[in-house]
């Protein structure tokens, strides 16, 4: 049976999206089925506008010359990717409620739930992870 | 080795050598050999690793001049 692969993203920053859309892709390259979780910050990452332009943390911003260098993909191209293999991306509803935002603010092709809906997901996953 | 595909993904960083790979040897046949050009440090263990857990066999990895070269048998 196909391996499933269930991510919880939370943060919203650069880095947080690299380290959900990396695992993400790699494991969709494995053929397991994968489910990712928008949940509060975690919603920038899907964003329509917000994907472009996520900040690096504070501080850190002379890390961009390195990932210039190391010809890292940019995250638009990461989410292509993802979607483009199947991951499944569902963005928390309770948090678009609080933040005042729609299905439209975000990329095409997204699920939108909540906490059931995501738990419905995990309960049988073989990996769940939280960025 | 004889490889019946070849896949350019030198300069690449994680995780693009592993997708671009998955993505090559779709277009196989289980039994064919694909052949992975690498310049990614971490593709070493990444490909071997992606290989095990897909089903996939790396039957044979090389070094030259920084490229590494990595045959693989879709399983």
């Amino acid at each position: 049976m196909a391996k499933k692969v269930a991510i919880i993203a939370a943060n919203g920053g650069l880095f947080d999206a690299y380290k959900v859309f990396n695992i993400a892709t790699a494991a969709a390259a494995t053929d397991a089925e994968v489910g990712i979780f928008f949940t509060f910050e975690g919603l920038n990452l899907i964003h329509k506008e917000g994907h472009k332009q996520l900040p690096m943390p504070e501080g850190k911003e002379h890390f961009g010359e390195g990932f210039k260098k190391a010809n890292v993909p940019a995250i638009p191209e990461l989410v292509e990717m993802a979607k483009e293999m199947g991951v499944k991306i569902i963005a928390c509803q309770m948090t678009m409620d609080v933040m005042s935002l729609e299905k439209e603010d975000f990329i095409d092709g997204i699920d939108v739930g909540g906490a059931a809906t995501f738990l419905d997901f995990a309960y049988d996953a073989d990996v769940s992870l939280t960025f | 080795m004889n490889a019946d595909k070849l896949l350019d993904a030198k300069g690449l960083a994680c995780p693009m050598p592993i997708v671009k790979t998955k993505k090559a040897i779709d277009e196989l046949e289980p039994g064919q050999i694909l052949e992975v050009q690498a310049t990614d440090k971490g593709a070493k263990s990444d490909l071997s690793a992606w290989a095990n857990s897909s089903g996939h066999e790396l039957v044979d990895h090389q070094e030259e001049d920084g490229v590494y070269k990595f045959f693989i048998k879709k399983g």
